[in-house]
């Protein structure tokens, strides 16, 4: 199974809800966004229209990140996920630097959630209590994950990732606009691999011959 | 003993036992070893998903919350529900953190400054439970003693304390009338409108059957009711081949979806909506059969505008017998034309819609809108085009009416010194084409269900209300007036109002933040003694001098309001999932505390059996959690079912959506009728003028009833006070919503205000070009001026908006003492926001106001 995203620019109405979603799910501090939503108006008055364009790592075939970094600490797992390695990043920031798409971050310094410092329980869970995927310290990079921690909760419980709201990424059946999909592109009756091929969708900047594994349909 | 505000704010961190004390400090070395991915296992004590029910906005969103070790960890969709389906939006997400916002009320709090206003810091000292319910028994025993009507209770959109039936009950045991929503800052004048028409309000476009959908204003995609079905039923349906059209000043999120933005001058949509009637009418695409048969649009109306009557009953022209009939029997009527009965002249209510319009053109609609004449005629046609008249489908085995055509709104059209009348010509076009209760039209709630609201009002004079609701001044003002109260506060007997209200206590409400003139709003709500029961210290409770906390939503137990939508409808609950700052009670428990010890506990308790049809004993208090688990069983649900899943839904079916409204209530002879003609108007204003001159009262405006209280919509309804007299402001204010913050209460929530680039601080959008003449930059500062004020904001230049209209979000510029700096940014445009409440319903109007913009 290789798993990629298939994000529907046409539907995305730019609520945001997948952005929130992400950094609950992933505790990612404030000021980082593993997932964000770009947004621009285009045309002059009364012909403007606004797009939306919700980015989130890509997990390139050919992740630029993953051959920049000097500490060999990102990887890509036998289902196509790029992950960065806590323990080995040393916080280089060669891979925010190669990526085409800016979706790496760097966690500086420890910032709660409420600017006067104070951390709610939620910010403080004891780390046996957290997935290793979210044992992020300062000093380190961070991204998206595709979520892989129930991926593969879902694949040791022998259910089919991207079936339902649980065993796909926390942004994807959240979506209000069901504007994001989920599923295996290496089965062509999948969801996603039929809307790539039904809906024509692109990837970003693929002149950096990336080979994102996270499809457009614009 | 006082405590300092940085104390205060700080307070005493009292979190739920199982929360792990983590790191507090950023040593990175400290921290390295300890947050080893691979060494530690991922075993956490506990990991559970509760579902309840969302109240970050009125949606009321199912959720699945992710309980971790006793903390909440995520807010997840609930699949299961049918409402949202699992589908959330930043704010429902974010939930945890309104949870456990360390700035919430932790603990009673009494004010020591006297002094109630902007900036002032009301010196909270903290009290206890005891002392401060004996500080309000004290108050209300005396008030009811005297007067109980001196108590006055608001509130919100809250969490709906159970239905809104437990305040009512409440203070129908303490014996006040003054039970006081905020729909009139809401959209309480499309309400008003739809129960003028038929009786009832609230309705739904038929999406999965409509073929062309006119959204007036509605921003089902940056909030509103119903934004949740209304969102993807409208992305799903647009690419089923549903033409999409919005029609509203500003390139709204809704409106970048759509396939076509027509940008509109505010509060003038009543214009074009009345040329759709007269194009349609001119086109001859008018669904006469559905006009005879199920409305008053054949009913005769004489020269004073009233119906021509016999034995009570109004009379139709009879084209069989050509004599004036009631409609009842074997009878054909004529929809048009001029007659004579019994020596009175009269026309069918059509006629004179049709003449009342005839000078409506696309043309004259131009002038007044700014929609091209062009564009009126195309889209009036295709309207009357695709409304397939006479046409029939079969659902079910059942032939039923289809008009794929909808007209919808919610703000757009409604909060205007002449919302209740825009709605109204929405309606009309809508019946002048038959679409609804059709399939692919406007499914209508529960139609006729109170058929008194079809009748004219009884013009109360002296009011008995502090809100002036169905007085003389708002006749049918049937939703409370929510920003009345404080201008009635601020001058009781301007209003002829017989006592001074004393108490106010009010429940997750912010009104002097919400409301259009805020200083006028301030300037009421200075002068009453005021406890709030509330999880934040709001604007209002800044002003106040007792707070209570409250519980969250995620912290007590509900039973929860719920919307329904064209496939189902569901009960649901709300049940606690943490108690982050070990509050004692909740708002239900302060409620069933007061009532014990003002004697009117067992008066209470009848109220709330009444209510809710539930049989609790007599002679000793409940908690929320008992008290749901009865309503559960009185609903015929199992509570243990609905604390596992969280609601219960029920499919509805074809016969539940096309047959039970117009079709069962008003269709045929010898059956009520739709008022396409609002001859319960014409009696009000005639009532409002007798009272006004009988009572001599000085602030109501008597040359202009027969304007105001139309029973047809009308060119004047476009042209409210400020276009009328604000001269030397050129451009057109309104106030709009954005998807990250609901109304005033979640500004603290730091994950909403990073969700987007903007969400942080507002802005006023303004038109490129506009900004270009007046030597505004993207950025600058600027000064947007009313006759009311002026407020300093950021400007943002943008494409998607009217040249002649600027916009500002009105979730921002917090003023309280006690909410932090990072949360105050920007500001608050109801400030400078011109009050002309609409005459009828007494809707605040928000979107009418004319402006300057310039640089500081």
């Amino acid at each position: 199974m290789k798993f990629g995203m298939v994000i529907d620019t046409k539907r995305c109405f730019g609520c945001r809800a997948c952005v929130a979603a992400c950094k609950t799910e992933n505790i990612v501090q404030p000021g980082n966004h593993w997932n964000f939503v770009l947004e621009y108006e285009q045309g002059k008055y009364p012909n403007v229209s606004r797009i939306f364009t919700p980015m989130n790592c890509m997990h390139c075939e050919n992740p630029p990140c993953m051959k920049a970094c000097p500490e060999k600490a990102i990887s890509k797992n036998e289902h196509g996920v790029v992950m960065i390695d806590y323990d080995k990043c040393k916080g280089r920031k060669y891979c925010i630097a190669a990526c085409p798409y800016g979706v790496i971050h760097f966690i500086d310094r420890g910032k709660a959630f409420y600017p006067d410092g104070q951390k709610i329980p939620y910010e403080t869970l004891p780390i046996e209590a957290k997935h290793p995927l979210h044992r992020k310290k300062p000093g380190i990079t961070e991204k998206c994950t595709l979520c892989w921690h129930r991926i593969e909760k879902a694949i040791k419980e022998g259910k089919k990732p991207g079936s339902d709201y649980d065993t796909s990424p926390a942004c994807i059946k959240v979506c209000p606009a069901n504007a994001r999909y989920f599923g295996d592109l290496d089965d062509p009756d999948n969801e996603v691999s039929r809307l790539i091929a039904k809906k024509r969708a692109i990837q970003l900047n693929k002149e950096y011959g990336t080979r994102p594994q996270v499809f457009y349909i614009v | 003993m006082s405590i300092n505000r940085r104390e205060f704010l700080r307070g005493s961190a009292s979190v739920a036992a199982l929360a792990a004390m983590g790191d507090i400090f950023f040593n990175i070395s400290n921290v390295v070893a300890k947050e080893s991915m691979s060494e530690i296992p991922y075993a956490p004590k506990e990991d559970v998903l509760i579902p309840s029910t969302d109240t970050m906005c009125v949606n009321f969103c199912g959720i699945r919350v992710k309980r971790v070790n006793g903390v909440i960890r995520a807010i997840y969709g609930n699949p299961e529900n049918p409402q949202n389906i699992g589908h959330l939006c930043p704010k429902g997400i974010s939930g945890l953190f309104d949870t456990y916002n360390p700035y919430r009320v932790k603990k009673p709090l009494k004010r020591t400054n006297p002094k109630k206003s902007p900036g002032e810091d009301p010196k909270w000292v903290e009290i206890s439970y005891e002392e401060a319910f004996d500080e309000i028994v004290k108050r209300l025993k005396k008030i009811k003693f005297e007067n109980p009507n001196k108590f006055v209770w608001q509130h919100g959109h809250g969490k709906y304390l159970i239905g809104d039936q437990f305040p009512k009950a409440f203070c129908k045991a303490f014996g006040t009338t003054n039970v006081v929503h905020r729909t009139t800052i809401c959209e309480a004048a499309r309400h008003v409108s739809d129960e003028i028409t038929w009786g009832n309000h609230a309705f739904l476009p038929d999406l999965d059957n409509c073929n062309y959908f006119i959204n007036m204003g509605a921003n089902p995609m940056e909030a509103e009711q119903w934004a949740r079905w209304l969102d993807r039923k409208i992305i799903e349906n647009k690419e089923r081949g549903m033409r999409y059209i919005v029609v509203e000043p500003r390139l709204s999120n809704a409106a970048a979806k759509a396939h076509e933005w027509v940008p509109i001058r505010p509060a003038t949509d009543v214009v074009f909506l009345l040329a759709m009637g007269n194009e349609l009418i001119k086109n001859n695409l008018i669904d006469e059969k559905f006009l005879a048969t199920y409305t008053n649009a054949s009913m005769l109306v004489d020269n004073d505008g009233k119906f021509v009557k016999k034995d009570g009953r109004p009379l139709i022209w009879d084209k069989k017998t050509n004599s004036g009939k009631p409609y009842e029997g074997d009878v054909e009527p004529a929809l048009s034309g001029s007659y004579n009965v019994d020596g009175k002249a009269c026309r069918t209510a059509l006629e004179i819609f049709k003449e009342s319009i005839k000078d409506v053109t696309p043309e004259y609609t131009e002038g007044v809108t700014g929609v091209p004449a062009d564009t009126i005629k195309r889209i009036s046609k295709e309207f009357g085009e695709y409304a397939k008249i006479g046409s029939t489908v079969i659902r079910d085995g059942k032939f039923l009416r289809y008009r794929p055509v909808a007209i919808h709104t919610f703000r757009g059209l409604s909060t205007h010194e002449y919302g209740v009348q825009n709605n109204r010509a929405r309606q009309i076009v809508m019946m002048l084409v038959g679409a609804f209760d059709a399939v692919g039209g406007m499914h209508l709630h529960d139609v006729y269900k109170t058929p008194k609201y079809m009748e004219p009002s009884k013009c109360e004079f002296p009011p008995k209300r502090v809100d002036l609701q169905e007085s003389v001044y708002f006749p049918h003002g049937t939703h409370n007036v929510a920003q009345q109260v404080a201008l009635t506060l601020a001058d009781p007997k301007a209003y002829g109002l017989q006592y001074e209200p004393e108490f106010m206590m009010s429940y997750a409400t912010n009104r002097p933040f919400s409301t259009s003139d805020i200083k006028k709003q301030i300037e009421g709500y200075q002068k009453i003694y005021s406890v709030v029961m509330d999880t934040i210290i709001t604007e209002l409770a800044d002003m106040s001098d007792i707070v209570l906390p409250d519980k969250t939503y995620l912290e007590s137990w509900h039973w929860s309001d719920t919307r329904w939508n064209l496939e189902s409808k569901h009960m649901a609950i709300r049940q606690p999932i943490v108690n982050a700052y070990n509050l004692k009670y909740d708002a239900f428990d302060i409620l069933m505390e007061l009532a014990e010890r003002l004697g009117i506990l067992d008066k209470y308790i009848e109220g709330i059996n009444g209510a809710w049809k539930i049989k609790l004993a007599q002679g000793r208090k409940y908690t929320s959690n008992e008290v749901v688990a009865e309503i559960a069983k009185a609903n015929g649900t199992d509570i243990e079912y609905l604390k596992n899943h969280g609601l219960k839904a029920k499919k509805l079916h074809s016969e539940d959506i096309y047959l039970k409204g117009v079709e069962a209530k008003f269709k045929g002879p010898g059956k009520p009728k739709m008022n396409f003609y609002a001859e319960n108007l014409v009696l009000t204003a005639e009532k409002v003028k007798e009272t006004v001159q009988k009572n001599g009262i000085k602030n109501i405006n008597t040359s202009d009833l027969d304007i105001v209280y139309s029973p047809l919509p009308r060119r004047e309804h476009a042209f409210p006070t400020p276009h009328k007299e604000a001269k030397g402001y050129d451009l057109y204010l309104i106030t709009y919503k954005r998807m990250y913050f609901n109304q005033s209460n979640n500004a603290m929530v730091p994950l909403l205000r990073e969700v987007a680039h903007d969400a942080d601080e507002n802005f006023v959008a303004i038109n490129t070009e506009t900004a270009k003449k007046k030597g505004i930059k993207d950025g600058d500062h600027v000064y947007v001026e009313s006759r009311a004020g002026k407020i300093k904001i950021k400007a943002k230049l943008t494409e998607g908006i009217k040249p002649d209209t600027v916009a500002i979000s009105y979730h921002y510029g917090h003023w309280s003492h006690s909410i932090p700096a990072y949360a105050k940014k920007g500001a608050n445009p109801n400030w400078i926001l011109e009050l002309h409440p609409d005459r009828i319903s007494g809707m605040n109007s928000f979107n009418d106001t004319k402006v300057k913009v310039y640089k500081i």
